[in-house]
Order: C-alpha cells, then structure tokens, then sequence
C-alpha cells in the first residue's frame, strides 16, 4: 500500500485480507451465527470494511445475511446489556 | 412448470402445547405440498432464546426447511402463515446458483471454515499497531 521504500511504517504495515475470500466461501449463510457474531460489535453493529477487511463482494453478502438473523432475532438489533 | 428451491425458516409460538409444535410441522408442510412443493429436508433447530422479544416472547421454536416449489407456490403459502397465529415469523429465501452450490458442500460436510487459518497469526496482529 505504500510506495515511498524508505517509509517508516514501510515493514509494520499489515496487509489485511478478506477471511470469506480466503476460505473460499461463495455464500454467507445467515444461520451462521456465531461467524456473524465475529463481524459485529458489541453493541450489535456490523463493523466496517476498513477495520476487519473484508472484500466488498463479501461485506454485501455480509450485511444482508446479518440483517436476516436480525429479523429471526438470531442477532439482537441493539444489545441491551449496556445501560 | 419450472421450480425454483427454496429455503424456509419459521418460529412457533413457545407458548403452545408439545404436540402442537408437530401438528403446526406438519400442517406447514402440508401447505406446501398442497401447492405443488417437494419437501427436501425439514430440521427442527427446536426451542431458542430470541435476541430481543418478539410479540412479548422471549423464545421460540424454530423450523428450518428446504423445498422446491413453483414460484406461485410461495404467496399463497405466506398468505396462509401470516394468518395463522402460532406462527410468529418467516423467512424464505429463493437459492440461486451461488447458495446453490454452498448447499451441496454443506450437504457434504464441507464448507470451509473462515476462522480456520486465522488463530495463527492472531499473535503477531496485537504487536503492529
């Protein structure tokens, strides 16, 4: 990602990866939960493609089989537990 | 008549009697059958703890299925659930070639898993920042 060789963070750079992309996986299955859960906060939020680095093909994928476990209440919507 | 497959969860009211859970079972399945569905598999995940309360419930029992079916097949089965009571909530999901093909290695046993290679170098990942 950097170009400029003589960049101090040249070598602590880490390259993130998409994990479904290198897993091989072609569908993200909203019954999964506890994969789910990983890609989540603990408020309940998804968390963004720039923290966990996932591919954009995948966040889609992501986002819609997390918003399915939401309407089954699989996943909570909001957590409670803070208050 | 082309059939698409179909993936189906629901929730049962948890407030209902034993036997009731299969009677619903087995009256959505009939449902579907009714209008021209093959039942492929039907799992009952059974009795969970919601994530946040449905109608004032903080269970349910839930039935996950997979059927193929006509594609008019589905209104008329979701017209009838969304009459019904015990029924809490449903979800269908049409397969595409995609999920299709997850379904076969699911089926097989072997749909990779994402966290696999990760423990690995989980250590080296708190030192960077």
């Amino acid at each position: 990602m950097i170009k400029n060789p003589s960049h101090p963070k040249k070598n602590q750079r880490k390259v993130k990866q998409c994990k479904f992309t290198r897993a091989g996986l072609e569908y993200i299955d909203y019954k999964d939960v506890d994969t789910l859960q990983r890609f989540t906060n603990d408020q309940g939020k998804i968390l963004p493609r720039r923290v966990t680095g996932t591919s954009a093909k995948h966040q889609r994928q992501l986002t819609s089989a997390i918003k399915r476990a939401r309407f089954l209440a699989l996943m909570p919507y909001v957590a409670e537990n803070l208050r | 008549m082309s059939k698409n497959y179909y993936e189906f969860t629901y929730i049962i009211n948890p407030v209902l009697e034993e036997d009731m859970f299969k009677e619903t079972v087995d009256k959505v399945t009939k449902l579907i059958e009714d209008n021209d569905g093959e039942i492929d598999e039907v799992n009952e995940w059974g009795l969970r703890q919601f994530a946040y309360d449905i109608d004032k419930k903080g269970s349910g029992y839930y039935v996950n299925m997979y059927f193929r079916a006509p594609a008019e097949a589905i209104a008329s089965v979701e017209r009838q659930l969304r009459i019904d009571d015990n029924v809490l909530r449903f979800l269908t999901l049409k397969y595409d070639a995609k999920m299709l093909r997850h379904r076969e290695l699911q089926r097989k046993n072997e749909v990779p898993d994402v966290f696999a290679i990760e423990d690995e170098d989980e250590e080296n990942e708190e030192d960077d920042d």
